[in-house]
């Protein structure tokens, strides 16, 4: 049996983290249903009403559009990325040249490059799955949606990072300057998009301000 | 799937592409008396259609969030003695004119429609 604070649970698992949506749409199904229970509804039927988690969170996404960046901000939000990653490895590359032997340089530098690589692909997977945007991409104001725009899944952050492994990059990127929203292979193949972080974030627009009065 | 089936499949069809399409109408119009908040439209909704025009509640509060998006709704968060705080909704300037223009689209287009279907065809 699915309780309510379980189908609130699955519906706002699917927005987009940060941003005030999900604690908004939690309050105000909390607010429904306890409205349903008081007129004498089940829990079943209340949330029978409400429909699939999924597809009720996929409604309330589609009223915000979906913006793709320029692709030049992408490769500024990547290059900070590889900053910040490069900056976090030069510890173990400073530590590694004075400790050993100044015969074992290359092998240092050479392990702190796979160290490195390998701590940028974690890092990348890790952030867009639970920030929805590394630290670069939140620098420039983007973040990694679904196609829908609902929060990625594990599994779709860890697709996008696999040109990387597979060293088919260049390739990859390829396709982001010639499709209609800007994906590379490997995000149409997890069904992902990097959009402007403020179309999917809310911001409640007053009616009276900008718009001219008739 | 038999042809019958197929019948019946494309009926309801309509009928969900009339909802989406005058949904956003129907949930203005409910709108302009006053304030009101999500359980309050959708039982009024419910009630004044007989369940003729019944929607999922699903269905009603993304509208809500579309018309908040696009400046058509203020809403103002209160908070209860008890429980949760509760979402009221309330009709925009720009929500207005918008109610007035879908209803005057609305009126025309259902009236074309009515003359249309009524109108006595000879045999050719």
């Amino acid at each position: 049996m699915t309780t309510a604070n379980g189908y609130i649970q699955a519906v706002i698992d699917h927005l987009p983290r940060g941003g005030a949506l999900r604690a908004q749409v939690a309050m105000e199904l909390e607010d429904h249903i306890a409205q349903r229970l008081e007129s004498g509804r089940t829990v079943e039927e209340a949330l029978d009403q409400l429909g699939d988690p999924r597809a009720l969170a996929e409604s309330y996404l589609a009223a915000t559009p979906l913006v793709a960046p320029p692709l030049s901000r992408r490769l500024a939000a990547k290059v900070a990325d590889i900053a910040i990653v490069a900056a976090a490895a030069m510890p173990m590359l400073v530590l590694g040249t004075r400790a050993l032997p100044s015969e074992l340089a290359v092998l240092v530098v050479v392990a702190t490059l796979v160290a490195a690589s390998l701590g940028f692909g974690v890092y990348t997977i890790a952030a867009e799955y639970w920030m929805g945007q590394t630290l670069g991409k939140h620098f420039l104001g983007l973040r990694v949606v679904r196609e829908s725009g609902a929060a990625i899944g594990l599994g779709s952050a860890i697709v996008r990072q696999l040109p990387v492994l597979f060293q088919v990059y260049w390739l990859d990127v390829l396709f982001a300057v010639f499709t209609a929203r800007q994906q590379r292979a490997f995000e149409m193949l997890s069904g992902t998009r990097v959009v402007l972080a403020n179309s999917s974030s809310p911001s409640p627009r007053r009616a009276d301000d900008g718009s001219p009065r008739a | 799937m038999t042809k019958s089936e197929e019948r019946e499949d494309g009926r309801r069809s309509i009928e969900r592409e009339l909802k989406r399409g005058t949904l956003e109408l129907i949930v203005l119009h409910l709108l302009a008396p006053g304030e009101a908040y999500g359980y309050e439209i959708v039982s009024e909704l419910t009630s004044e259609t007989k369940g003729a025009l019944e929607v999922t509640d699903g269905t009603l509060y993304p509208v809500l969030y579309r018309l908040e998006r696009a400046g058509f709704v203020d809403v103002r968060w209160e908070t209860q003695q008890r429980g949760v705080p509760r979402k009221y909704y309330r009709l925009t300037e720009a929500g207005r004119r918008e109610l007035a223009a879908l209803t005057e689209e609305w009126t025309t287009f259902s009236k074309a429609m009515t003359k249309l279907l009524q109108k006595e065809r000879k045999v050719r």
